[in-house]
Parts: structure tokens; sequence; C-alpha cells
């Protein structure tokens, strides 16, 4: 008769320092899969974070969060690009974590001058002062519609709004950014 | 404000996202851009969008990913600690149940046959009555109270309570 083998609440659990974590603890993508994703999705996903918090540590931070987040996530969604989706849901509510903390506020009860917009790109950027006059929800739609290029469905996935919605409100944060950006450029061209 | 959708948007937002926006744009479809309010916005927010994008991308402090991925990896460890640590919590938790009940039965047990038995305390500097023997014949003598029950008692008692702080600064 055998004997049972001993069951050691180490032996249940995966041995990450002596590097067999991806198998033990059941990883979604091993290390190599991982660096190449990473390397292709932490600039957009930075860029995201930076322009819609206007603070690049805050960016710094919750990027890394994002990523972490992602590889713990027990069933991630399949592929590259619905990965990338899902790593913007998880920055999107990271960042509205963020704007609630310390307030146990909604986010759209917040001033918007709480969320000022501080990053700049340096030479001549015209969006900033005009994302710093949208709302975060704003800023959140217009980034992911116009400069990620998602879909009002894959917007509504990300940012937990009704796909029904989503077409309104970026029309609308699209009219109000366009009026401020050619206001903002009819100032810079009539400067010396 | 009203929503004025222009049926040219999507041909619009196609070429803008392809990147072919102006280069294999018709003159027709460029002049109507010109004229339209909601295509004119359209070009205008997603050029700046896409131009800032490049640009803020180009900015952005990247880590290596090996970093992120034992991070990621140590976290999920901890979480299946967690997980695995949860029944034992809750038989901690039983534990001291049983204890504090103990404690409780031991204490109104002892309310209800009077406090007569602090006595011995009268006498504890004297070292005689320290003995094993003498407190076993003390405690036989007088059947309303055992030093023979209390001594293991507080022992046990003072056990678990360490093994109880223990196992808590073991959890911090």
């Amino acid at each position: 008769m055998k004997e049972p083998l001993p069951m050691h609440r180490e032996s249940v659990l995966p041995n990450v320092l002596a590097g067999d974590a991806p198998r033990a603890a059941e990883s979604p993508m091993d290390s190599d899969a991982f660096a190449g994703f990473y390397e292709r999705s932490a600039r957009p996903l930075w860029a995201y974070l930076a322009r819609v918090s206007g603070d690049s540590s805050l960016a710094d931070d919750l990027m890394q969060e994002s990523f972490v987040r992602f590889l713990c996530a027990s069933q991630p969604e399949e592929g590259e690009v619905a990965g990338r989706r899902y790593l913007f849901r998880i920055a999107t509510n990271l960042l509205r974590d963020h704007w609630r903390h310390p307030r146990q506020a909604s986010i759209e009860e917040i001033p918007e001058e709480f969320f000022a917009v501080t990053t700049s790109s340096g030479e001549a950027d015209i969006l900033g002062p005009a994302l710093a006059r949208m709302s975060p929800r704003e800023r959140q739609l217009l980034w992911l519609a116009h400069a990620e290029g998602y879909t009002h469905r894959e917007i509504a996935a990300i940012t937990g709004l009704a796909a029904a919605s989503i077409r309104l409100l970026l029309f609308r944060a699209r009219r109000k950014i366009a009026s401020l950006l050619r206001q903002q450029s009819s100032t810079i061209r009539r400067q010396p | 404000m009203i929503m004025s959708p222009c049926s040219h948007e999507i041909e619009v937002a196609e070429l803008l996202r392809r990147g072919q926006w102006p280069a294999s744009c018709s003159p027709e479809l460029r002049a109507h851009v010109n004229a339209c309010r909601a295509c004119g916005d359209l070009v205008l927010v997603t050029e700046t969008f896409l131009h800032a994008r490049s640009e803020t991308a180009g900015a952005a402090r990247i880590t290596t990913p090996g970093a992120l991925w034992w991070r990621a990896q140590l976290r999920r460890r901890n979480a299946a600690v967690e997980r695995i640590g949860k029944p034992i919590l809750g038989a901690q938790i039983f534990a001291l149940a049983i204890n504090l009940f103990m404690v409780v039965a031991f204490l109104a047990y002892q309310a209800r046959n009077g406090l007569g038995w602090l006595s011995w305390l009268e006498q504890l500097p004297d070292a005689y009555n320290l003995h094993f023997n003498n407190l076993s014949q003390s405690a036989l003598l007088n059947p309303g109270w055992s030093l023979i029950v209390l001594v293991p008692a507080l022992a046990t008692l003072a056990l678990l309570g360490a093994v109880v702080v223990y196992l808590a600064s073991e959890k911090q």
C-alpha cells in the first residue's frame, strides 16, 4: 500500500524565486510573450494615462500597476488586441479609483480643476490646454476614440459606460474640444 | 446640443485611421470636409490626438518588463498563500472562541462557588505551601476549589494566549 504523499503548504504554491512561477501559477503569458506584449503596449498605455490624468508620475505608477494586474488576472482575454483592450480597461479603472480617493464621490461630481492637466510635450502643445478644460470622462472618450482608434463598443467595454451613450458623449466632447483647439490655434497665430 | 452626424464621417474616419488622409482623399471629399462641421471636427481632433499620441508615447519612461513580470508572480503567489491561509484563519478563530468560552465558563463557575479559593493567596509567601503535594492535599481537603484544576487551567490559558499572540504576529 502506497503511503500518501506529504502535503506541505509550500508544495502547492509556486516557487517564484526558484523560477517555476509560470508553470505553477498557471500564468496566462510566459515571460517572453509578456515582454513582446509590453514593448508594444507600454508606450500607448503610458500616453493614455499621462494625457488623461495630466500627471506623468501618476502615469508611471498606474502603468506598472496595470501590467501587474493584467498578469495577475485569472483569465485575461486572449490575443494581442483583446489583451490590450483589457489592459486599457484596467488602467481606466485605476484612474477612476485614483480620482475617487480620498474623496468618496462620483467622478462626475469632482470639479474639473481637480484634474487640471499639467503634462506638456513641450513645443506648441495645443492639445494640453484644451484637454485641461475637458472633464476626465471626456478626455478618456476622446483619447480612446481618436488616439487609439477604438470603436464605440470597445470604448463601452473599457469605460463601463453603455454603448448607446458613447456616440452622443463622444459627439459632444469632439465638438467641444474642436472649438477649443480652433481657439487655441487662432491664439497662437495671433501671437508674434 | 443637437447631434447632426454626417454620412461621410465613416469614410473620413477610415482614411484617418489608415493614415491615408489627405493623400488618398478625393477632391470632392476634401471639399466636403472643408464645408462640413462634423467632418471638419473629426479631422481636426483625430489629427491632433494622433500627433499627441506619437509625441507622448515617445516621451514615455518605460521600465523593464522583467521586473513587472516577477512582481506579478510574487503577487499571484501571495494571493495563493492567502487563499490557503483562509481555512487556517478560520481554525484559529474557532480555537480562540472555544478558549474564550472556557474562560467565561470557568469564571462563571468560580463566581457561583464564591471566591473563597483566593484564601490560598494569603499563604503564598510561605514557600512550603507551593509544594505540589501540599497543593494536592489542600485541594483534596477543599472540594469547593481544586488547585489541581486551577494551575493546569492557568497554564493552558497562558500557553494558548502565547500561541494566539504568536499567530497574530506571524500574520502581521
